[in-house]
C-alpha cells in the first residue's frame, strides 16, 4: 500500500478554494488598470489613470499618510510592549500565568464591534477627543492578541538549556535576553510586527468608531462605496491589497528564514508558526 | 542541574501590556455594559439603573427581525465554511507534498487580504453587470442578468465564507497535525472504510478545533455591520447594524449597548449549548499525544 495518501477529489475542491478566495480579488486588481470607467467585463485595455487619480487626490494622500502613521506607531508599540509581555509570562513560573495569557488573548475573541464601541464610550465619557492616537489606542488592542500569540509560540519552542547556561556562566537576566534570546528570536518578531502593520493599515470596524474627523484608506474606501461607483476605488483597493501583501511577504521571509536557520538545513517545509494564533484557538 | 526557584520576577516585564488592556479593553467594556442599564438620551445617560433598554430590545419587531438574520446568516456562514474548508485542509496535510508551501501561502496571504476590499469585490462580482453575470451571458447559459445574486442573505453569507475560510482552513489543519497518515493506514489495514475512517478516526481528532472555528466564523458573521450594508440589502440584514446605527446615527447609546450585550448573552448560550453537545457525544475527551 502507498504510503503518501493521494487524493485528486480534495485537491480539486483545494483548487477551487483558491480560485474562490483569489479571484474577486485579482478582478479588483484587473480593473483598477481599466482604460476606460467600466468596473466590469468586457475589458477594454490597460492603463494607469486611475492610479494617476488615486496618487494625484490630496483626500487620498493625507488618508494613506494617516494610515501610514498610525500602522507604524501600533507594530513599533506592539513590537516593545508585546515581546516584553510574552517574554515576562514565558520566562515566569506562576500562578498568575494561565489569567494574564487569557487576558492576552481575549481581544481576539469578540468582535470589532464591541471593541470599538466600547472605546467609544469610554473616550467619550471622560471627553477624549477622538483622533489618530485614539484610533491607534483602539489598534494597540485590536493586534495584540495576535502579536502574542506569535512571540508566546517561539519563545516556548527556544531550549531553555541555552539561557541557563549562559546565567550559570554569570549572565544576568538582561544580558541573558539580548545576547541569547533575542539572537534567535528577533526575526520571528519583527516578523510578527510587520503583521501587525498589516492588520492596523487595514482595520475598517473598530476604526469607525474611533476615528474622529481624520480620514484613513479602509476610511477612504468605505465612504467611496457608499457615495458612488467610482472606478478609481478599485486603484485604492489594490494599492490598500499591495501593502498588506508586501508586510506579509517580509513576515513570511523572516519566519522561514528563522524557521531555516534554527533547523540549519533546507527550505522550512511548513510556515505554520505564522498560524500562531489559531493554533492556540484550536 | 539543579532546578530553579519559581520565578516571579520577570512577570514584571507584563505591566505594561496589563495595564494597557485593562484601561483599553477591560474598562470600556465593564462601561460599556453599565451603559446597557441606564436611561439614555441623546448622547448622554443617567441614572437611575433600569432594564427597559433590554425590554425594548427584544419588544421591538426589527431587533427580532434583525437577530433571526443574524442567527441564519452565522448558521449559514460558519457551516459553509467548514464544508470548503475541510477538504482543503485534509488536502494540505496529507495530499499536498511539495506544494503545500505555496498553498499555506495563498491561503495565509488572503486571509490578511483587505476585508472591505473583498466585501467591494463581492459587490462588483455578484452585481448585474458583475463578473458572474457577464461571465453566464458571454457563455449563452442565460439572456438577461440575474438579479438574486446581490442584496439579500446569499450575498452576505459568500462575502463572509470569503472573509473567514482561510481562518477555518487553517484551525482545521492545525488539528490534523498530530494525526500521522500512518493511523489512517492501519485504520485501514484493520478494515474500517473511507466512511469509517472519517467518523472514527479524522472526526473525533477535529472535533474540538472545528467547533472552535465554527464559533469563531458565527460570532463575527453574526456581529457584523459592514458586509450587510452593502450587500445584505432587506433579507440580508443583520443585527450588528443596529449596534452601530445607535452610536453614530441615533446617539442611543444606552439602548445600543442593550442590543450589543443581549448579542453577547445569546453569543454565550451558543457557545455553551455547543460545549454541551460536544460533551454529550464526548467529543470532547479526545485528546492526542502529539
Amino acid at each position: 500500500m502507498s504510503t503518501a495518501r493521494r487524493s485528486p477529489i480534495t485537491g480539486v475542491f483545494t483548487f477551487a478554494g483558491l480560485v474562490f478566495l483569489w479571484a474577486p480579488l485579482l478582478l479588483v486588481v484587473l480593473f483598477s488598470f481599466h482604460s476606460t470607467g467600466g468596473l466590469t467585463f468586457p475589458f477594454e485595455g490597460f492603463s494607469t489613470r486611475w492610479y494617476d487619480k488615486v496618487l494625484s487626490s490630496e483626500e487620498i494622500r493625507t488618508a494613506a499618510k494617516n494610515s501610514l502613521i498610525v500602522a507604524t506607531s501600533t507594530a513599533l508599540i506592539t513590537l516593545l510592549v508585546g515581546t516584553l509581555a510574552a517574554y515576562g509570562l514565558t520566562r515566569a513560573s506562576s500562578r498568575l500565568r494561565g489569567p494574564l495569557a487569557l487576558l492576552f488573548f481575549l481581544p481576539i475573541t469578540l468582535p470589532g464591534l464591541f471593541i470599538g464601541v466600547s472605546l467609544l464610550v469610554a473616550f467619550s465619557r471622560v471627553q477624549f477627543t477622538l483622533s489618530l492616537l485614539t484610533v491607534t489606542i483602539a489598534h494597540l488592542v485590536y493586534v495584540f492578541p495576535f502579536f502574542f500569540l506569535i512571540a508566546r509560540a517561539t519563545l516556548e519552542r527556544l531550549d531553555p538549556a541555552l539561557e541557563e547556561t549562559a546565567a550559570d556562566l554569570g549572565a544576568g537576566r538582561a544580558t541573558v535576553f539580548r545576547r541569547v534570546t533575542l539572537p534567535q528570536v528577533w526575526p520571528v518578531l519583527v516578523g510578527a510586527a510587520c503583521l501587525t502593520f498589516a492588520l492596523s493599515f487595514d482595520e475598517f470596524v473598530i476604526t469607525f468608531f474611533v476615528i474622529g474627523p481624520d480620514s484613513t484608506l479602509p476610511l477612504v474606501i468605505w465612504s467611496t462605496l457608499r457615495r458612488t461607483i467610482d472606478p478609481s476605488i478599485n486603484a485604492i483597493s489594490s494599492l490598500l491589497l499591495l501593502f498588506t501583501m508586501l508586510m506579509f511577504v517580509v513576515t513570511f521571509a523572516l519566519t522561514s528564514w528563522s524557521e531555516r536557520r534554527r533547523r540549519g538545513r533546507g527550505l522550512a517545509e511548513d510556515p505554520l508558526v505564522l498560524a500562531g494564533p489559531t493554533k492556540a484557538t484550536a | 542541574m539543579a532546578t530553579r526557584p519559581p520565578r516571579v520576577g520577570p512577570l514584571v516585564l507584563t505591566a505594561p501590556a496589563v495595564a494597557g488592556l485593562l484601561v483599553f479593553f477591560v474598562a470600556p467594556l465593564i462601561a460599556f455594559g453599565v451603559y446597557s442599564f441606564l436611561t439614555g438620551s441623546l448622547y448622554e445617560v443617567q441614572t437611575p439603573l433600569t432594564l427597559d433598554n433590554y425590554r425594548e430590545v427584544v419588544e421591538t419587531d426589527v431587533n427580532r427581525t434583525l437577530a433571526r438574520n443574524s442567527l441564519v446568516v452565522g448558521l449559514l456562514a460558519a457551516t459553509f465554511s467548514l464544508l470548503i474548508a475541510l477538504p482543503m485542509a485534509y488536502w494540505l496535510r496529507y495530499s499536498a507534498g511539495r506544494w503545500r508551501g505555496i498553498v499555506l501561502f495563498l491561503i495565509i496571504a488572503s486571509f490578511l487580504a483587505s476585508y472591505l476590499v473583498r466585501v467591494y469585490a463581492w459587490r462588483s462580482m455578484l452585481g448585474s453587470n458583475g463578473a458572474i453575470n457577464r461571465g453566464l451571458e458571454s457563455l449563452g447559459v442565460i439572456d438577461k442578468p440575474l438579479d438574486f445574486l446581490l442584496y439579500n442573505r446569499f450575498a452576505v453569507t459568500i462575502a463572509l465564507v470569503h472573509i473567514f475560510l482561510p481562518y477555518v482552513i487553517l484551525v482545521l489543519y492545525a488539528g490534523l497535525a498530530p494525526l500521522q497518515p500512518s493511523y489512517l493506514e492501519t485504520a485501514q489495514d484493520l478494515g474500517a472504510g473511507r466512511i469509517q475512517r472519517w467518523r472514527r478516526v479524522v472526526l473525533p481528532l477535529i472535533a474540538a478545533p472545528a467547533t472552535a472555528a465554527f464559533l469563531f466564523v458565527f460570532v463575527l458573521s453574526a456581529a457584523d455591520y459592514v458586509t450587510p450594508q452593502f450587500l445584505g440589502g432587506t433579507s440580508g440584514a443583520l443585527l450588528g447594524v443596529q449596534v452601530q446605527i445607535a452610536f453614530v446615527g441615533t446617539g442611543d447609546f444606552a439602548y445600543g449597548a442593550a442590543i450589543a450585550f443581549a448579542m453577547l448573552a445569546a453569543f454565550l448560550v451558543f457557545y455553551a449549548l455547543i460545549a454541551l453537545g460536544l460533551r454529550l457525544t464526548r467529543l470532547d475527551r479526545v485528546r492526542f499525544a502529539a
